[in-house]
């Protein structure tokens, strides 16, 4: 049975784990991710197996969530009690996504643009292979709600690839 | 058709969401519109753009350390260190806790990383199994009862320590008209045989006590009238399983208190932090139980929190109840690890208890356990000493048990009872949120304390009669007008439900009678209310302030009416107890009837429960017991 646990945690891991680090990369510092992914999975070998089975990719997601919030919550947290400074903007905030919009593709620029909603949808839809059912249980939305939010953020994508023309509609490929 | 540039179902199909129906639909709404087929196509490019987009970023996976600690926590090696062990434990279960999140785990390095092992808690339990053989073995069970209980037990459940008891016998009114009992609005009973059904057992025949599992269900009772803390209301109907008998249904209804009228609280937790509380169905679910509890209190309140293992430590001195950070806060810091010395911590969580007291509030301590007084000097007849003294000075004693394996049940009925306090058994979350927050005001406020209840049954209408359940309630006669003899409490909207079985006058007798006396003859009856009155009922009860105890009276008839929902119900509850205890009394009775019985009651969520664990047992139970 401890075999089992293990194959069974070890082969989620395996599965999700680049998903994982990307979609709390959205969410915190990539250097805070990798935490963001460990306690996911160090609290996946806690759970009940029974709990989790035939939704583990919603379960893994919500986790992995929820511990980027605590993380994030603690972040700023300790920022504002060392400068004080309410006006700064957070690091995910659109300042830094605004300065780092020139070297993105046209894509990549379109789908920074995005509401955050739509981009963790999306991301969860096109990245992480999710379905709507699942997107809908980690982002708390109904199905439904998820297809139209997903709708929305392709057609605004659509538009948008349209307009800046002047970028290059792909990114060179990354070897990070 | 809605073919609108806004139509979602175009991305739900392009990413293959729609159901098989909607597929067709739409597809041919497709086939005829060129504007759809326009559409899906833009979605599809710009799909495929962000599909390449986002796949320009796929970069490794976890780092090695990371993938070697998550490797280590799912198959732990044999620690070395035992203190590593523990360490880890704090760790895991402050990362399971809800609320602020610790980021202690990414600091530790991976050695620790490891979790209890076989060995180790083999050891202990071996420990508890000792010191728990004692009061198993004390039991009146018969060794062919022992035999079916280990049976239906099972190995899991093998150290836990129930206290086996005889069914109520039947009595003949000629001989002892009357019938004297404490009321008990403890539940844990049900959750544990809820527990031992879903984990594909039967319960051990000690721990189904029926009026628990009566009590764990709500009955609409009137809410009483005038000052009377409690209103008492009676029903006779037949008795499914022997129709010739009738059952006498006694409710008592704990008035309402709204939230804003329950005085200042003052809660002590009493935490077992011992090793075997380190399970996911312990501390972790005790903590999220004591979280919801935090949620209800505000700035009067107070709250204390002590953990006991080996030595006992105060976590949380008396906190004020707005203050919920650092009340949650002192909740995650508790870490199971080290074995159990419950009598000094109940010594210290009353020492705070009476620190803190609020006069005219709700004073009280928590103890939340899987049962272990097994370290020290304390033996538990000195526990329950020491809990009878302190219900004296105001400060009462709730009981939460938690766990499986080498449960306590026999110590903490005990200690809730002589602590004038209620015994919950959590199983689930669910359970957790029934019992400290739908019902927080009748779990924690006690409204009526030594509440005892006395019937005198008519000889011209009953011939015999059994109390079914309260079997360790029974008082005798003379203890009823003794103000002295402590017996139960009543909650804010606490419903209590007992049941008679009555022989009416001229049934077929159930029990062979006794000779005639040489010495004296049979009484003569008063002719007081001769026919038509059953007998009457008695209750005895005290303020919860009050040394003095008030009297009530209420006659019973038999209406020949159509029985009620709740009566069903509760004789459905009444006939299922019987047949897992196997009781001599059981009659006709059948899971089937009784699942039948039941569902014939307007049920909710949990009497639907109910009804499913009948059906669970059935499939469980040797076909000749069915």
């Amino acid at each position: 049975m401890q075999s089992d646990q293990a194959k069974w945690v070890m082969d989620a891991l395996s599965r999700y784990e680049a998903a994982l680090l990307r979609y709390a990369a959205t969410l915190v510092d990539r250097a805070e991710a990798a935490d963001v992914v460990q306690e996911t999975f160090l609290e996946l070998c806690r759970a009940d197996r029974r709990a989790v089975d035939g939704h583990l990719a919603a379960w893994l997601f919500t986790v992995c969530k929820n511990r980027a919030h605590d993380v994030g919550r603690r972040a700023r947290r300790l920022r504002s009690l060392e400068d004080g400074d309410v006006n700064e903007a957070p690091d995910s905030g659109p300042v830094k996504k605004l300065e780092q919009r020139e070297t993105l593709s046209r894509v990549g620029a379109a789908l920074e643009g995005l509401p955050e909603r739509e981009r963790e949808a999306l991301r969860l839809k096109l990245d992480a292979g999710l379905s709507y059912k699942e997107i809908a249980e980690v982002m708390g939305l109904t199905p439904s709600n998820v297809g139209f939010i997903l709708h929305s953020a392709l057609k605004r994508i659509q538009r948008e690839i349209a307009r800046d023309s002047d970028l290059p509609l792909h990114a060179a490929r990354r070897t990070s | 058709m809605n073919t609108a540039p806004e139509d979602p179902r175009v991305t739900a199909y392009a990413l293959n969401e729609l159901g098989p129906d909607e597929r067709r639909d739409f597809e041919a709404e497709l086939a005829e519109s060129e504007e759809l087929r326009q559409e899906l196509h833009g979605i599809e490019q710009t799909l495929a753009a962000l599909r390449e987009e986002l796949s320009s970023e796929a970069g490794p996976g976890l780092d090695e350390v990371r993938r070697a600690r998550i490797r280590a926590a799912v198959a732990p090696p044999k620690p070395k260190r035992r203190l590593a062990a523990l360490g880890f434990a704090g760790v895991t279960l402050a990362t399971l806790a809800a609320g602020a999140f610790l980021f202690v785990g990414t600091q530790r390095s991976e050695r620790d990383a490891v979790s209890l092992d076989e060995g180790r808690m083999g050891e202990e339990s071996k420990s508890k199994a000792q010191a728990f053989a004692a009061p198993v073995a004390a039991t009146a069970a018969s060794p062919g009862d022992r035999a079916q209980d280990e049976r239906a037990a099972g190995k899991r459940f093998q150290r836990e320590a129930y206290d086996a008891f005889a069914d109520n016998p039947f009595v003949q009114v000629a001989t002892d008209p009357r019938s004297t009992f404490s009321v008990d609005v403890d539940t844990a009973s049900y959750s544990l045989i809820r527990r031992h059904l879903t984990d594909g057992q039967l319960p051990p025949k000690g721990a189904v006590r029926i009026e628990e599992m009566i009590n764990y269900f709500g009955y609409a009772y009137p809410e009483p009238e005038g000052d009377r803390p409690f209103s008492v209301s009676t029903e006779v109907g037949a008795a499914p399983w022997a129709p010739e008998h009738r059952l006498l249904k006694i409710g008592l209804k704990g008035k309402h208190v709204a939230p804003a009228d329950v005085p200042g609280t003052n809660l002590v937790f009493l935490v077992d932090t011992s090793g075997s509380m380190n399970e996911e169905n312990k501390l972790p679910l005790l903590r999220r139980a004591f979280s919801l509890l935090v949620e209800q209190l505000d700035a009067v309140d107070r709250v204390s929190i002590v953990a006991y293992a080996g030595s006992a430590g105060m976590v949380l001195p008396p906190t004020p109840g707005n203050q919920k950070g650092a009340i949650l806060g002192a909740l995650e810091r508790l870490d199971a690890g080290g074995s159990t010395n419950g009598g000094a911590g109940i010594e210290l969580a009353y020492k705070l208890a009476s620190e803190g007291f609020v006069k005219g509030g709700i004073n009280r301590v928590i103890l939340a356990t899987d049962g272990d007084f097994n370290v020290g000097v304390t033996s538990q007849s000195e526990l329950v000493d020491l809990v009878e003294q302190k219900a004296k000075s105001g400060v009462f004693l709730s009981v939460l048990g938690f766990g499986s394996g080498n449960y306590n049940d026999s110590t903490m009925e005990k200690l809730a009872d002589k602590g004038n306090g209620n015994y919950a058994y959590v199983d689930t979350f669910n359970e957790a949120k029934k019992v400290l927050v739908e019902q927080a005001t009748g779990t924690l406020m006690t409204i009526a304390k030594d509440v005892k209840i006395q019937i005198e049954l008519n000889p011209a209408e009953v011939s015999a009669f059994r109390l079914i359940g309260y079997e360790n309630r029974v008082l005798a006669h003379q203890d009823f007008n003794d103000d002295k003899k402590d017996a139960g409490e009543i909650g804010a909207d606490h419903t209590v439900t007992a049941l008679y079985e009555l022989v009416p006058a001229g049934a077929a007798p159930v029990a062979p009678g006794v000779d005639p006396l040489k010495y004296q003859g049979p009484s003569a009856p008063t002719g007081k209310g001769a026919r038509g009155e059953l007998g009457t009922i008695k209750l005895r009860y005290k303020l919860p302030q009050a040394s003095e105890s008030q009297l009530m009276e209420v006659v019973v008839r038999d209406a020949r009416s159509a029985e009620s929902g709740d009566f069903r119900f509760a004789a459905a509850v009444a006939e299922f107890g019987m047949l897992l205890r196997n009781s001599p009394h059981k009659g006709r009775s059948s899971y089937a009837d009784a699942a039948r019985l039941a569902g014939s009651a307007e049920l909710d969520e949990r009497r639907r429960e109910f009804v499913e664990l009948v059906k669970k047992a059935e499939g469980l139970a040797p076909a000749e017991g069915r």
